[in-house]
């Protein structure tokens, strides 16, 4: 009689929940195992649930040499995928493919370069990634926020660093949008800009900094949907 | 035995479907175009656009319906979504990745079983191509004698906002080099005139590979020295690239070559930046003129193609005028111009469709006049030259052909010769319309044959 042993095939693309971290009532960051993929800071990935049939793409919130991987999500009221990962527990599958994307800056520029990072919401996400992993980095952190509560984390970040641009509080370092803080900046001209979030922020200060004189290809994007 | 297959969507499923072809017939299949004969039926569908998949339903519901008076087994494959496979899942007997082409006898040979796909548990929301490899060693059954398409890649990791590819087909794999140089070479041997290099994002060939594999450059460089020393006349084509990964160095490469085809196709899908943010395309329109502008210095004598959407979300009057002025600028010679409509799958999909569909006919029709008088002044630069000219076909009008430049453009010539079929010959041009031209078959003339 022939024993047939069937080998196991563990599919590498599933990831056990570890903790739903809750930032604030709306948004949370999804704590997963350690990455089994390299990435670069600044890169997305595919996540899908198991059972369901449908997936979106995060950027990813953790460091790449982090023990755990991690994306930010907030949750969309009425919304078909973000109430069911908020809903999700420790020890519930989901999928993970990736990494995608070219956003971000290869290791040798991110020692040398300057770099202004600008996010709307979990816009940050990418640069709280490149922070953690290229902790040696020069950067400025805009971060355009409703109320203040968002400042995903904020206490990773030096103060003279981050600047919170509060549009319906005064706890920011600004008052108003974050395109309206942008206006009155200077940069050097050296700078590279690194942008995600909404595309109708992402539009407007690609204008502000194209009128300040900077040339497209020192101004990175990254759109949020 | 006797199969029937039918291909819906891109050249991709096309040339998927020739190794579909070839893995059948060498268990003894014979293929039909009678589906009423044949006891194997399968399609290759795409989740892409809701108008073959719709097809894909209708006929898998009439199909299911011939069981109840004869033994038929169905099968499905292709570009297909999560949700459709789920759906899919419950109506054909067999579903299968294309990476899992050659199981396929297998499953075949069990069907009634299980299938590779039914065994899947937990069952991947993203198609998987780890083994795509397996898929690519078989050899296509080529569907025509003369032109062929090859592809080297397979996937998308772009994930524009209006499509739904990466989640049909995964993310992007590169065929090895060695592979698809033999692949032509064949080809040319066959007596091949049009070879089109086929993938998702043509000039990201090599990069999923960290530096293990040749880029799409070097590919199309080691192709044109192969080119150099066949002694044989053919064109190289390639669909589709990114504008984000295509450089001057890709350009430089193909104006070196005669046998690389000049003519590109370069998809804008937009003129203007906010629409193109908002479809995720990353790339500016000034990438875009710099690239166009290296085809104008480095191949002044290529033609352009083009995709377009008109009416994507959030497009006004304004956004589509800066299209038109990018169609004034770039002079395309010819535009695949779509009407936007959401494809299940894609982010866009989740949005509300702000354009109204008489706007979109509206922008559809005044962009292809706009299209229409660049491809007819084009045309008129050519009437009394003489071009080189593939015979593809026979002409609605008797006594007439069809056949097209290296450009791509339609020529209708003054003879209907079955022997001339998938030759290269001369053709002097006498007159031109907006998307074709007429001219008189001056030679054949065949390297090969010298």
């Amino acid at each position: 009689m022939n024993l047939i042993r069937h080998e196991i095939k563990i599919d590498e693309s599933f990831y056990k929940v570890e903790e739903v971290r809750q930032l604030t009532n709306e948004t949370f960051s999804l704590k997963l195992p350690k990455a089994r993929f390299a990435f670069k800071a600044g890169q997305h990935i595919s996540l899908g649930i198991h059972g369901d049939y449908q997936s979106r793409e995060y950027s990813i919130y953790s460091g790449a040499d982090d023990e755990n991987l991690e994306v930010l999500v907030k949750e969309v009221q009425n919304g078909y995928f973000t109430p069911k990962l908020r809903k999700l527990k420790a020890g519930d599958l989901v999928e993970i493919h990736g990494p995608f994307g070219k956003f971000g800056m290869e290791p040798k520029d991110a020692e040398t370069g300057k770099f202004v990072f600008i996010a709307s919401g979990t816009g940050i996400a990418p640069f709280r990634s490149m922070v953690r992993t290229y902790p040696e980095i020069d950067y400025t952190l805009i971060h355009g926020v409703r109320h203040s509560e968002e400042a995903y984390d904020r206490i990773e970040y030096a103060t003279d660093r981050y600047i919170l641009c509060s549009s319906r509080d005064k706890k920011g370092t600004y008052h108003g949008r974050l395109t309206g803080y942008l206006k009155g900046c200077t940069f050097s001209p050296e700078t590279h800009f690194y942008l995600c979030g909404n595309s109708d922020m992402i539009f407007d200060a690609l204008e502000i900094l194209k009128d300040k004189g900077f040339e497209r290809d020192q101004i990175h994007c990254e759109v949020y949907f | 035995m006797k199969y029937h297959l039918i291909t819906l969507g891109c050249q991709m499923n096309l040339s998927d479907s020739e190794r579909v072809s070839s893995v059948l017939e060498s268990m003894g299949y014979e293929r039909t175009e009678n589906e009423e004969e044949a006891s194997l039926l399968g399609m290759l569908a795409c989740s892409v656009r809701q108008k073959p998949i719709d097809k894909v339903y209708n006929k898998i519901a009439q199909w299911n319906k011939w069981k109840n008076k004869r033994n038929v087994v169905t099968f499905v494959s292709g570009c297909i979504l999560p949700a459709d496979k789920e759906k899919f899942l419950k109506s054909f007997d067999l579903i299968f990745q294309m990476s899992e082409l050659a199981q396929l006898p297998e499953m075949i040979r069990e069907y009634g079983v299980v299938t590779p796909a039914g065994l899947r548990n937990p069952q991947p929301v993203m198609p998987k191509n780890e083994h795509i490899a397996e898929m690519w060693h078989i050899k296509p059954k080529y569907q025509s004698t003369y032109e062929a398409f090859v592809p080297i890649q397979n996937g998308c990791d772009k994930f524009c906002t209006f499509c739904a590819v990466p989640y049909t087909r995964g993310r992007e794999v590169s065929r090895p080099s060695g592979e698809i140089i033999d692949e032509v070479r064949h080809l040319v041997n066959q007596g091949y005139k049009s070879i089109t290099l086929l993938g998702q994002n043509v000039n990201s060939y090599g990069l999923d590979k960290n530096g293990e594999e040749i880029n799409f450059a070097e590919l199309l460089r080691q192709i044109g020295e192969y080119g150099k020393t066949s002694g044989e006349e053919f064109w190289v084509y390639f669909t589709s690239p990114h504008p984000q990964d295509m450089n001057r160095e890709v350009i430089e490469v193909i104006a070196s070559y005669d046998c690389l085809a000049k003519q590109i196709h370069l998809p804008m899908q937009s003129g203007d930046e906010r629409v193109l943010i908002k479809m995720n395309r990353r790339h500016s329109m000034d990438k875009y003129r710099h690239i166009v502008a290296d085809i104008r210095e480095l191949i002044p004598q290529a033609t352009l193609f083009t995709d377009i959407i008109v009416g994507f979300s959030s497009e006004g009057e304004s956004e589509f005028q800066n299209t038109v002025a990018a169609m004034n600028e770039f002079r395309f010679n010819m535009a695949y111009i779509a009407m936007y409509s959401p494809r299940p799958g894609a982010a866009s999909y989740r949005w509300e469709n702000e354009v109204a569909t008489d706007d979109k006919k509206d922008r559809l029709h005044r962009l292809s006049e706009v299209l229409k008088g660049h491809s007819r002044a084009y045309n008129e630069t050519l009437v009394g030259k003489t071009m080189r000219v593939l015979v593809n076909g026979t002409d609605r009008k008797t006594g007439f052909s069809t056949g097209l430049t290296e450009g791509k453009l339609i020529v209708r010539l003054d003879r209907q010769d079955n022997s001339l079929m998938g030759q290269i010959v001369d053709v002097k041009i006498t007159s031109a319309a907006d998307f074709s031209m007429s001219g008189e078959l001056q030679e054949v003339f065949s390297l090969s044959n010298q």
